[in-house]
């Protein structure tokens, strides 16, 4: 009841605020959604499951309101702050996603140079392109994206060299990006611990994840510092031809130390490493389809076993729109696979598994839509056996939302 | 064969069609009037002529100022043909921030457009392409064709284009869009005499469709990362 009552009444204090005033622009929305699902205990209430409700948390609920900030300080350098409440176990009532400056000079060439620099998004994902870093295809973003949205951030810099073609007349524009940070040391533990899920529910800046060493998922902060707080990287470069086609490659390495514990950490660090690449291509005005690929591994030496493991995901979108009506199917197949186990630990932690999301989205006006996705998960993941669970599990998730937006 | 009968059947009596709305137009002595066909017979909308008169103007026609607004992130219209001189408006009727800029040869601006200001125009004075960008949504492209002409438009649904009170003379015609693939890759042109006994016309017959535009009409709730 208390997470409606700030439903309604947010986005109505929200209205007496100046939509845009002069180079200062905020914009707010919020998601309100009834949900019916047959999910294994969530993740965020302790258990494994892969969804963000399961069979607990059905019925009319606040999925998340959130608040952007957009502003300039001359004229080329801009601000952007994004904040989100989800009002559930693992967040504060209203904690930040993202917050960023980004000096972005006007091109007098072909080329131009973009920096960074705060708590942003790598380029990753190819269908997070609403305000907020939120699916513009369905409510659920793939198990890559929501993947991204759960474990990645960028504390830190980073810079991206672009040759804009198209104003030279050419078919593409090309680009290139490398990025040093920090703080993101505790990447990859969730996906050790959880395997891979899909749900929007994206992790902020001084939220966590997880509760007490006794339950299945363990405390973890996205901003952490732990050990050495060694400076991670990731090289990137996007082609663009005409608004066809959108091609994104990205190398990643957090370069975490896993034998760098310290009292002052919250977690042990895993070293994290990946390559992604993504494809978008939009054949005509009605028709989108989006294939994304990550694959990579995740380290650590936690309680003194080191060990590893190896993860990875694709996706295949396709979205069709026509007026204010948008169809979506996506279908999303990930592992989890940990490398040879030390002698003493013959337990392996493996998830498998591949899901369905069929999602349609209708705008009423320029405030108000509805959503409508039904999802389904079929995993195996063997860290559910320690919990009493059975590895397998067919998860099914209903979600009727109203989408408000100012 | 017989469809190919049909479908050769159905371009002759477009070209036709064409020939016949162009001898039917007032006989103004001085009108020209210009029609685009695609590779079926069909008129296409939105091309550029461009009459380059080949003598010396005797004078010029009256500069005026166009605009190129900025809606759902795209400008509108994204092509805009003017006359060397002319002033070009920048409105921006979108709730957001756009930072317009070119670096064309042709001529090179920037300029931060917020919501409600009104701004002064943008005076192009030299011929060529300017191509138009924004700084902050990459995807937004649009056209400004200076031409040192006065005598261009841009054809109408059924590919027409009808310009009056043209002086006699020989007149090179250029057709020109920012999707069209021709091979070679050069716009196609065709040398027309007017004259004071009937109006000229002149047919294009494009051989490779427009290629399709999928620039999608955001609004401010899309952002680039």
């Amino acid at each position: 009841m208390g997470r409606l009552l700030v439903a309604v009444t947010l986005p109505a204090l929200l209205a007496t605020l100046p939509v845009a005033a002069g180079n200062n622009e905020f914009d707010a929305s919020a998601d309100v959604v009834a949900v019916s699902s047959n999910g294994e205990r969530s993740f965020l209430d302790g258990g494994l499951g892969e969804l963000r409700f399961d069979d607990d948390h059905q019925g009319l609920q606040l999925d998340n309101v959130r608040f952007g900030y957009h502003g300039e300080l001359a004229e080329i350098v801009h601000f952007t702050v994004e904040a989100v409440s989800y009002a559930d176990r693992d967040s504060n009532l209203l904690d930040l996603t993202q917050a960023y400056a980004e000096i972005r000079p006007f091109p007098s060439g072909p080329w131009r140079s973009r920096l960074k620099v705060g708590a942003f998004y790598a380029p990753i994902s190819l269908e997070n392109r609403l305000q907020g870093w939120r699916s513009a295809y369905s409510m659920s973003p793939s198990a890559i994206n929501t993947w991204v949205g759960e474990e990645l951030r960028t504390f830190g810099a980073e810079y991206d060299l672009d040759w804009l073609g198209r104003q030279r007349g050419h078919d593409w524009e090309l680009g290139a990006g490398a990025s040093v940070y920090s703080w993101n040391e505790s990447a990859g533990e969730l996906l050790q611990q959880r395997g891979w899920a899909i749900h929007d529910r994206q992790a902020t800046l001084f939220g966590r994840i997880g509760g007490a060493t006794s339950e299945a998922v363990y405390d973890e902060r996205l901003l952490t510092a732990a050990g050495a707080a060694r400076a991670g990287y990731y090289l990137d470069g996007t082609a663009k031809y005409l608004d066809t086609f959108e091609l994104r490659a990205l190398h990643y390495d957090n370069r975490a130390n896993p034998d760098a514990y310290s009292d002052a950490a919250y977690n042990w660090p895993w070293h994290t490493q990946f390559n992604s690449a993504g494809l978008r291509w939009t054949p005509s005005t009605h028709w989108t389809v989006i294939s994304q690929w990550l694959s990579g591994s995740t380290c650590s030496n936690a309680e003194e076993y080191y060990d590893c493991w190896n993860f990875a995901s694709e996706f295949l979108l396709a979205s069709w729109q026509l007026g204010p009506n948008r169809l979506t199917a996506r279908y999303d197949r990930f592992d989890m696979d940990q490398t040879p186990a030390a002698e003493e630990d013959a337990f392996s932690y493996n998830d498998h598994g591949h899901a369905w999301t069929v999602a349609y989205q209708r705008e009423i006006n320029r405030y108000v839509s509805v959503a409508l996705e039904f999802l389904q998960i079929d995993s195996t993941l063997t860290s559910r056996l320690e919990i009493g669970e059975p590895a397998a599990a067919a998860e099914r998730e209903l979600e009727l939302a109203l989408r408000l937006q100012l | 064969m017989r469809i190919l009968d049909q479908q050769c059947a159905g371009r002759v009596l477009s070209f036709l069609s064409a020939m016949l709305w162009a001898m039917c137009q007032r006989a103004n002595p001085a009108d020209l009037n210009l029609s685009v066909l695609d590779a079926g017979g069909h008129g296409v909308e939105g091309i550029v002529f461009v009459a380059q008169p080949q003598f010396e103007l005797p004078n010029k026609h009256p500069i005026r100022t166009a605009i190129m607004d900025q809606q759902k992130m795209q400008f509108v219209p994204n092509i805009v043909v003017i006359q060397a001189g002319t002033g070009v408006e920048f409105p921006n009727s979108d709730q957001i921030e756009h930072q317009v800029y070119s670096f064309s040869a042709a001529k090179t601006f920037k300029l931060s457009l917020y919501a409600g200001h009104k701004y002064p125009p943008v005076v192009f004075d030299r011929p060529g392409l300017v191509i138009v960008g924004c700084n902050i949504h990459d995807h937004m492209v649009g056209y400004i064709y200076v031409t040192d002409t006065p005598y261009f438009g841009r054809s109408n649904q059924s590919g027409l284009l009808s310009l009056h009170e043209l002086p006699t003379g020989s007149y090179r015609i250029t057709a020109w869009h920012p999707r069209m693939q021709e091979p070679g890759g050069a716009s196609p042109q065709m040398s027309v005499m007017v004259t004071d006994t009937a109006a000229a016309s002149a047919v294009f017959q494009l051989t490779q469709p427009l290629r399709a535009s999928t620039e999608h009409s955001g609004d401010k709730r899309w952002a680039d990362y």
